[in-house]
């Protein structure tokens, strides 16, 4: 039986403004803390060069980009690295829809960031569940 | 023709989310950003190169800049040469720690004690390296160093218009043959051509165009609209400037 393929999460790497922040923290709490058995990262650095290996995980597996602003690098650097987008988030839509937290801060985020990272990862989940046929077992 | 001065360093950080040495890469690149160096340094995202605009691929010409990375694949590095410009310095997070015999860091999304301090380490040495290359006349049309007798004299420089990432190349948008174009750094190359006192004439079109080329491939077919755009838009540019200065 063939080995079934982690959900690959790539989020922005952006360094100029908190929403990439908010990304990359949402991708740690979904890989690390929710759902480490069936997700694992792949760094857009590594698809900005071409890094074989990291474009061989593309293949045949399912993918979420999260991105950080309207130039959506995430989602383009990997259907540009041979991937297959299934679902695409970004937290800018996210802050839109809860415009009372405020995220501050790149290094750090302030706790409203903090907060918007918890609810684009818990939308995350819900689409891993969902890619993976566990949505119902993790309702 | 403009040798447009020098004015920051860019720091591009391979901002890894796999490896600890990622993380202690993208976080030394913000103390240098945020608190040792704020007012000399500028960066863009890396994917920006693929993902951006023009403005964003001339990022390392214009600015000589200092690639931070998290491990020897250097991503940040070949990625800024192969898309941009040879950075005019690099750091490897990795390779640091092996030289100088420091602790390995643990934790990607939080760093542990050790990686707190090589963020300390790896951004002091970048800062010493912004330091040293400020000290270098920096040619944003050869995206080199010039030697030092070619050196022009010093010339402050405002900050204008940033692009979207914040990287603080200056562009313009101008109508070309009902097209909308992006050209970088226009309004530095009108800014040092009114400051040479530049009159808006049909000699000062003709260098004003070589400079735009410089920076902006132009394609054949569009060089008389693409000229009539830069001459409308220095015109204005011009009187905007004299009439703000009487």
């Amino acid at each position: 039986m063939m080995a079934i393929k982690k959900v690959v999460i790539v989020p922005c790497s952006g360094v100029g403004k908190p929403f990439g922040t908010i990304t990359r923290e949402a991708a740690y709490q979904v890989t690390e803390d929710d759902r480490p058995e069936d997700t694992r990262i792949i760094p857009l650095s590594l698809l900005v060069l071409g890094d074989e290996e990291a474009q061989a995980a593309l293949v045949g597996a399912e993918v979420i980009s999260i991105d950080g602003c309207a130039l959506i690098c995430a989602t383009k650097m990997v259907q540009e690295s041979g991937g297959k987008v299934s679902r695409s988030f970004n937290s800018m839509e996210i802050y839109r829809a809860n415009r009372d937290l405020k995220p501050k801060g790149i290094a750090e985020l302030n706790e409203a960031g903090l907060e918007l990272a918890n609810k684009l990862a818990k939308q995350v989940d819900q689409t891993v569940d969902e890619l993976t046929g566990k949505a119902e077992e993790n309702a | 023709m403009p040798e447009l001065a020098q004015m920051k360093v860019g720091i591009i950080s391979c901002s890894g989310e796999e490896l600890p040495e990622g993380t202690v890469s993208r976080l030394a690149a913000l103390k240098v950003l945020e608190e040792l160096r704020p007012g000399e340094t500028v960066t863009i995202c890396l994917p920006l190169f693929l993902a951006g605009g023009e403005g964003d691929r001339a990022f390392a010409k214009f600015y000589p800049t200092i690639a931070i990375d998290g491990c020897d694949k250097r991503c940040a590095y070949r990625a800024t040469e192969k898309y941009s410009n040879t950075p005019a310095a690099g750091i490897v997070v990795s390779n640091l720690i092996k030289e100088q015999g420091l602790q390995e860091p643990t934790g990607c999304r939080r760093l542990d004690q050790n990686g707190l301090a090589l963020v300390d380490v790896i951004a002091e040495q970048a800062a010493e390296k912004v330091d040293a290359l400020l000290g270098k006349p920096w040619s944003r049309r050869q995206g080199q160093f010039i030697p030092s007798a070619d050196a022009p004299e010093e010339k402050p420089e405002p900050i204008q218009a940033t692009c979207s990432c914040g990287s603080g190349i200056p562009i313009q948008k101008l109508l070309v043959d009902d097209q909308e174009m992006t050209f970088v750094a226009l309004p530095l190359i009108f800014q040092e051509f009114i400051d040479n006192g530049k009159s808006p004439t049909e000699a000062t079109l003709e260098e004003l165009m070589s400079a735009v080329r410089l920076y902006n491939p132009i394609a054949p077919q569009l060089e008389a609209a693409t000229t009539a755009a830069i001459d409308e838009a220095y015109r204005s540019f011009w009187n905007n400037e004299r009439g703000q200065n009487g």
